[in-house]
């Protein structure tokens, strides 16, 4: 009875409710495109700087994150290898060991970063072959080819073909030099890591830096990317605790505050706009209630009780935001939807993007029902909290002076 | 004259006489140093020809595998050659804190250790019957690594015995120390060195040189002191 009186009320007074429905429904647009914008912006973002090279876990000597030294190296690759075979949640792994150098071309010296690593894992680990952009990627039996950055290849005015020299010091601390010959250069957009850094197999590399069995790094690609932080913890505990096992989020700590710090400016953000809506509906239902002002008052002299009163204007006002946040939902969920699978482009703002270490320029929006359904919810209640002062006000009436109200 | 201008008059002097007594006119000095870090220990064995304090030249002998690398300071710069990747480098300035050789001196070290009479103010902080010890903080303008460097000279021979390098915020980082001083003709010189690095990530490591032959104050080939120099005495 109730709910049909609530129904007609609802479509007689078309005017007032399709405004309320409205505002409500941009209003739900808005915070469901917003939460997927901002959660797939970042997401983005930190798994491309994560897959670029860092990956998903990193394993070291205990020490090697806060003192990056030849004194705190992975010292026996060969046990850290057998232990990551036996562990099914690992979808590929593989060594690294990162050597500050001097690098030397024709005429000019600079200094870098040269790495030994395992070509093959490589590719799945990171995406430096993906990044190639003249030459070739490294493969398993090379020697004394190199894989360098396009920057430092300019710095060193050096091409696919030439030879660069480096000198350094090995594993044991002695002298250590060699020529290679550019195989590929690549280019991760990058720019510090395209400026600094250079790649060569590691079997070679372990002969030349005297770091046989020797590893700074082991990466980790876990089968299920979500599940780093808690792979990591089960591969520490396998491993022991001469070695420290970091998941992304620990790797890439600054990045992952500044996302955060991000979001909590977009909700805030969010949150004025909402006050504002609120506010806007609020007003609006109590010009809305107090125009059927009178129609309450015949109602209450009818017999209707207080009560009854209170809970048919309740669900009104629920009955329209529930129509309206479900209209909402579902504009924001399929726009949401869409540039899930269509990603904005930002064409012309690589540069900006790189200032912040970012290698991409499209940003896919996230589409998670159950953040559009929590977003629903959180403005089906605002919605209904905003109408509940109007509603206990006019309650407060009595019929003959509601009656009489002008 | 004051008091305090008189010490600080004789502490530049005690400077400049130890840095010419460990320089000398011209030096041919064969020395070994021995690498020492918490997994290794490593022995290098060479040989340095200098003029002065600006122009020297060094040449590894020992291990086989180094054998041939040869370095070459003039003033402020510093090359390196390398034979088996037939270069010639200069030592970028970026590199110049980067430990030489795998040791506990750095490239600075060889380039820079002997401005300190001019880099440095030098104050006397004590004397001792045997010893006096020098404060040297680096003059405004000069681009130094040390925060302040506290040099201990024997009065006997006016050479350093213990030489402390303290970084900007007064914290010791270092600690070279000279002995076995023995005569080289009509020279003393110290022939045993000992760096010992004091930050706790470093505290296993240690460098020791021992000179082991030394000619001072005869000709030098100029010849020496020059980039070709750097291929041509490789061999």
């Amino acid at each position: 009875m109730l709910l049909r009186l609530a129904l007609r009320n609802i479509t007689a007074h078309k005017k007032s409710s399709s405004i309320t429905a409205l505002l409500i429904a941009i209003m739900t647009v808005l915070l469901v495109f917003s939460s997927a914008w901002m959660d797939g912006s970042h997401n983005t973002m930190i798994q491309n700087s994560v897959e670029i090279y860092p990956g998903y876990i990193q394993i070291t000597g205990k020490e090697f994150r806060n003192n990056p030294s030849y004194d705190h190296l992975i010292f026996d690759a060969a046990t850290i290898e057998l232990e990551l075979a036996e562990n099914n949640d690992i979808a590929w792994f593989g060594p690294r060991f990162e050597s500050f150098v001097l690098f030397a071309g024709e005429d000019k010296a600079v200094g870098g970063m040269l790495t030994g690593i395992d070509p093959e894992k490589e590719e799945h680990l990171s995406r430096l072959s993906a990044s190639l952009e003249k030459g070739e990627y490294l493969g398993a039996g090379d020697t004394n080819q190199i894989y360098i950055g396009y920057e430092l290849s300019r710095r060193l005015k050096l091409d696919v073909g030439n030879e660069v020299a480096f000198i350094g010091s090995g594993a044991d601390y002695s002298f250590a030099a060699d020529k290679f010959k550019i195989k590929g250069i690549f280019q991760t957009g990058l720019f510090d890591f395209d400026a600094s850094t250079a790649f060569v197999a590691k079997d070679y590399f372990d002969q030349i830096m005297a770091a046989e069995n020797y590893a700074t790094h082991f990466i980790v690609l876990p089968k299920q990317p979500g599940q780093a932080e808690e792979l990591a913890v089960t591969i520490a505990s396998s491993i022991g605790p001469e070695y420290q096992v970091a998941s992304w989020n620990q790797v890439m700590a600054g990045l992952v505050k500044a996302m955060k710090l991000d979001s909590v400016f977009g909700y805030i953000t969010l949150g004025i706009i909402f006050i504002v809506i609120f506010f806007v509906i609020m007003i609006y239902s109590f010009l809305a209630v107090f125009a059927r002002i009178r129609e309450i008052g015949i109602l209450r002299a009818i017999g209707t009780t207080p009560k009854q009163v209170l809970t048919l204007l309740l669900l009104e006002s629920s009955l329209l935001a529930f129509i309206s946040v479900l209209i909402g939902g579902v504009i924001g969920g399929a726009v949401a939807y869409y540039f899930h699978f269509h990603p904005i482009v930002f064409a012309g703002m690589e540069e900006q993007f790189k200032q912040y270490g970012l290698a991409v320029s499209a940003m896919p929006t996230a589409f998670m029902p159950l953040v559009i359904l929590r977003d629903m919810a959180v403005i089906f209640v605002l919605s209904v909290l905003s109408t509940l002062y109007p509603i206990l006000k006019i309650n407060r009436f009595r019929p003959v002076e509601a009656i009489h109200h002008v | 004259m004051s008091p305090l201008s008189a010490c600080a008059d004789s502490a530049s002097e005690i400077i400049k006489k130890v840095e010419n007594n460990l320089n000398g006119k011209t030096a041919v000095i064969v020395l070994s140093m021995m690498v020492k870090t918490k997994r290794t220990e490593r022995t290098i064995k060479m040989e340095s020809y200098s003029i002065g304090k600006d122009k020297s030249f060094i040449k590894i002998l020992y291990p086989g595998k180094d054998k041939g690398i040869t370095f070459l300071k003039i003033d402020n710069s510093m090359w390196q050659y390398v034979p088996r990747i037939e270069k010639t480098i200069k030592i970028p300035a970026s590199m110049m804190l980067q430990s030489w050789m795998g040791s506990d001196f750095s490239n600075d070290d060889l380039v820079k250790e002997s401005s300190i009479s001019e880099d440095y103010n030098q104050r006397l902080l004590e004397e001792t019957d045997e010893e006096y010890q020098i404060e040297l903080l680096p003059t405004e303008n000069s681009a130094v690594v040390w925060g302040k460097i506290i040099m201990s000279v024997s009065k006997k021979y006016y050479l350093p015995t213990r030489v402390q390098y303290f970084d900007e915020d007064g914290i010791l980082i270092r600690e070279l120390t000279y002995s076995e001083v023995k005569p080289f003709g009509s020279r003393f010189y110290p022939t045993r060195w000992l760096m010992l690095p004091k930050e706790t990530e470093k505290e296993a490591n240690k460098t020791i040189i021992e000179i082991s032959r030394a000619v001072f104050d005869t000709e030098v080939d100029e010849s020496y002191f020059s980039k070709r120099a750097l291929r041509r005495y490789s061999k």
